[in-house]
């Protein structure tokens, strides 16, 4: 738990990360399950408290870390003032009944969901209890290679929800499988009231395929060989333990920019210096007769209609010698002007 | 005889941003931006290499959305003012820096760029610079490809296969329109992949995407040459996976080339170094200041103190990590060659702003490399996916998984406490519009024009920026703006098409203001 606070305290210096809210606190009391699932759960339960809702969110001693010291975010540029602009708000609810559920990662999925007050006074009249006295609970499904009717999921774990709550990160904690939600109500004798039930997601999975393709049929050895090429590090075979770790550690580099600097790599206050920058610009000024012809340092310059000039020019450390010569329309007149600027700082 | 095969991708992409109803608009300099930075960089390049005969591939995506504000008139015009303003600023720059020859000679760099880029912008392409992209696809150098149409996020779109759907036709559909003949490949928005989407590829006769390494090395069955070969989907459509030591070279931030000390430091700009008063006819009507694009610092170590950019030094660096990009991919697929027994792909995306806008001295060292390829060596064939599956019809079927190259390899960039709120909306106007394109299969006038807007909105309202920028945190008050402003006219329009009371006076506008794909047909939304 050390090592992953410090991730934490990496990662709050990112202001991405500092962004991102945590997920709603998972999974309390799993129910039907087994204890080595319950106690995985409520390990991840924990973390999401520091704001790492994520299983592969650990302290990896990986580039990822040291990606804060990049070029691409080295240090803080001023950036926009937040602007507001008047709209309307979207509506709360659309008047359905209804969960949906979107696969994140291999071990978390997203679930969000909607009743309509008919429908809460439908199961508060079934269930013969106010709804505000049930526990609401998101019943979560394994139904990996079933056609699912509501009975035949091949494991579920029920997560109890926070009143009013309607969404939630759910750490299924297990790649390459198939999930259905349901949300529903417990009722006070115990039964449990599906309210909605969601579309079947599937978790992408997380390492190399164990199916393989007897027409191109592959050795082992050599699969690894080309997969670890992959990772960089050369011919060998690292191992297939290793480089499932390995590749973790690589998807947690960002190696995409997402564009454009304008909406990427926010500015970074925190954590910088305190800073002071001086410069120092001369401004040249003066007027002659608008129809005059004006060098500064031997280079003509533009008069204004009224014959009045005005440049201006960083000043290094030195002496500058500012010859401005005038010379009249007729070229009968002719005037020079030199000051003379010595700069220099201490 | 070559032994591999390298396939550089560039992948561009910036949000529909066109604001009509302000005169000056701060997210639109996104595109100017761009265009000076990277597009007419990138043409140059290309103009070079075919002018002194190399025959060099690149893949680019240019996004529906991106092309569409390059076709624009307004924003065309608006690019043009945004540089004369640019150019005036050298000009001043020039005269300023006067008796600092180090900062004077960039200056003068600069106020040759600028007017250069006017040129190339204005008098040879006529302020539209898609028809240079087309003029190097049609001689066979460059392979356009699309992508969804406002770079709407697949894997969390699943739940509403018609709007994934709706962004493949419509971009492809837009693609057609600007480059005269149907897409042959596309670029996932983000990389963003679910086992099925190539499916709707297939629908629009997309030959091969994209997918990040871990994509392909975790698809099933597993696949025999791993990320150096593409495998086909179950539909036929075919995804190639980056190559992630190719990746690294450039994008890491430690190890990656666009670190080093002789190039250009990004951070530092004139935009925000000067003094106000000096400054403020440049920057932001309201006194906000923003990056001009005159920088002239170099990167220069691990500190505060810059020293001041030279042109000279990093021109030798780029052409130097032209030399070791190369020389890493020979060596790269002459082993892969001996292990696979067959020519290895090394597919080696990024995004094109990285070239140029990020990393100013990217175009250069795509110049370099190019050339060094062309003349230097005989083992690595630049190529696009396209040559490759002529070359290689016969691949292994398998499918991928569920992924993207945004931040750990999946979706959690696009949905975590900041954006998670948007899904509910989205997917409710997405139902709405397939129950709209059912319901009105053969709407007329007003009605068929109402859906139409329609569906622009949704698109709008789908672009996986939004929720990007909502995570990143930068500009977050409008990617918040524009997700409630596409949803509220979607809504609105939605109610008004079902109660048939359709505020024409009021659809103009939008129509007006959401422009992008005047060719758009509702009916693809079912």
């Amino acid at each position: 738990m050390k090592k992953s606070s410090k991730a934490v305290k990496k990662a709050g210096k990112l202001p991405a990360a500092r962004k991102a809210k945590p997920a709603k606190k998972p999974v309390k009391k799993p129910a039907d399950q087994k204890k080595a699932l319950m106690k995985a759960l409520r390990k991840a339960a924990g973390r999401v408290k520091k704001a790492v809702p994520q299983k592969a969110a650990q302290a990896i001693e990986s580039p990822r870390n040291k990606t804060e010291e990049t070029k691409y975010y080295p240090r803080p540029t001023p950036y926009l003032p937040p602007r507001q602009w008047e709209h309307e708000e979207l509506p709360e609810r659309y008047g359905d009944t209804r969960i949906v559920i979107m696969a994140r990662d291999p071990y978390w999925i997203f679930a969000y969901w909607e009743v309509t007050d008919e429908r809460r006074m439908q199961v508060e009249r079934e269930a013969g209890a106010s709804w505000n006295e049930m526990r609401k609970v998101l019943r979560v499904y394994d139904v990996t290679g079933k056609d699912f009717n509501g009975f035949n999921a091949n494991r579920y774990f029920d997560i109890d929800l926070h009143p009013g709550s309607t969404s939630w990160y759910i750490n299924v904690g297990a790649a390459d499988r198939s999930w259905c939600v349901d949300f529903g109500v417990i009722t006070p004798s115990g039964k449990f009231i599906v309210i909605a039930r969601s579309n079947i997601v599937v978790t992408p999975r997380d390492g190399a395929s164990d199916v393989i393709d007897e027409e191109w049929m592959s050795i082992e050895e050599e699969f690894l060989k080309l997969y670890g090429l992959w990772g960089g590090f050369g011919g060998t075979s690292p191992g297939k333990a290793k480089i499932k770790k390995i590749m973790k550690e690589r998807l947690q580099q960002e190696l995409s920019s997402g564009g454009l600097s304008s909406f990427v790599r926010p500015p970074n206050y925190k954590g910088r210096g305190f800073w002071m920058v001086v410069n120092t610009e001369l401004v040249v000024y003066g007027a002659t007769e608008p129809d005059a012809t004006v060098t500064v340092q031997d280079r003509p310059i533009k008069l204004n209609r009224d014959g009045t000039f005005s440049l201006r020019f960083a000043l290094p450390d030195g002496e500058q010698v500012i010859s401005v010569k005038g010379i009249s329309a007729d070229k009968e007149e002719e005037r020079t002007i030199t000051p003379i600027v010595k700069k220099f700082t201490k | 005889m070559e032994k591999g095969y390298l396939c550089i991708v560039l992948h561009s992409h910036l949000p529909y941003v066109r604001h009509p109803e302000y005169e000056d608009f701060l997210e639109e300099d996104w595109l100017y931006e761009a265009i000076t930075e990277t597009y007419i960089p990138l043409i140059n390049v290309y103009n070079g290499l075919i002018r002194d005969g190399v025959n060099f591939r690149i893949t680019m995506s240019i996004t529906p959305s991106l092309c569409s504000m390059l076709a624009d008139p307004l924003l065309q015009d608006r690019y043009v003012k945004h540089l004369d303003t640019l150019i005036e600023l050298s000009n001043k720059e020039v005269e300023r820096t006067r008796w600092e020859p180090a900062f004077n000679r960039l200056a003068l760099m600069y106020q040759s760029q600028f007017i250069e880029t006017r040129r190339t912008f204005v008098d040879r392409y006529h302020k539209n610079i898609l028809s240079a992209f087309k003029e190097f696809q049609d001689m066979g150098k460059l392979e356009i490809i699309t992508c969804n149409a406002t770079h709407g996020f697949f894997p969390l779109m699943e739940v509403n296969p018609q709007s994934v759907r709706a962004q493949v036709q419509v971009g492809a559909n837009n693609y057609e329109r600007f480059f005269g003949r149907r897409p042959r490949g596309t670029w996932l928005a983000e990389c963003g992949y679910f086992p099925g989407a190539d499916a709707y590829l297939k629908e629009a006769g997309i030959r091969y995407f994209f997918t990040d390494t871990h994509g392909i090395l975790h698809a099933s069955p597993r696949p025999k040459y791993g990320v150096y070969a593409p495998v086909f989907c179950r539909s036929g459509v075919a995804a190639f996976a980056r190559d992630f030591e190719s990746s690294k070279q450039v994008w890491s931030a430690i190890e990656g080339y666009p670190g080093d000390y002789n190039y250009r430091e990004f951070y530092r700009d004139i935009g925000f170094d000067l003094d106000f008063d000096y400054i403020r006819p440049y920057i932001h009507k309201e006194g906000i200041r923003i990056n001009t694009g005159i920088k002239y610092y170099r990167i220069t170590g691990r500190t505060d103190h810059k020293e001041p950019y030279n042109p000279d030094w990093a021109r030798e660096r780029a052409a130097s990590h032209a030399g070791n990009f190369m020389f890493n991919r020979e060596k790269q697929v002459e082993f892969l060659h001996d292990v696979m027994k067959k020519n290895p792909i090394i597919v080696a995306p990024y995004d094109a702003e990285l070239y140029g806008h990020w990393w100013y001295e990217g175009p250069m060292f795509l110049d370099f490399l190019f050339r060094k390829l062309h003349f230097d060596q005989k083992t690595v064939k630049p190529i696009t996916p396209s040559e490759y599956l002529e070359r290689n019809p016969r691949n292994q079927v398998s499918t991928p998984t569920m992924s993207s190259w945004g931040y750990k390899g999946y979706c959690e960039h696009w949905l975590d406490g900041s954006n998670d709120w948007i899904y509910k909306h989205l997917h409710k106007a997405a139902d709405r519009m397939t129950e709209l394109a059912n319901s009105y299969p053969g709407a007329t006038g007003i009605t068929r024009r109402a859906l139409n807007q329609a569906l622009r909105e949704l698109l709008l309202a789908q672009s996986s920026d939004w929720a990007f920028i909502m995570k990143t945190g930068t500009v977050v008050q409008y990617a918040v703006k524009r997700t409630k402003d596409h949803i509220l006219r979607f809504t609105r329009l939605y109610n008004d098409i079902k109660a048939q009371r359709i505020d024409e006076g009021w659809l103009a506008d939008i129509e007006h203001k959401d422009n992008i794909f005047p060719e758009i047909d509702y009916r693809v939304h079912t």
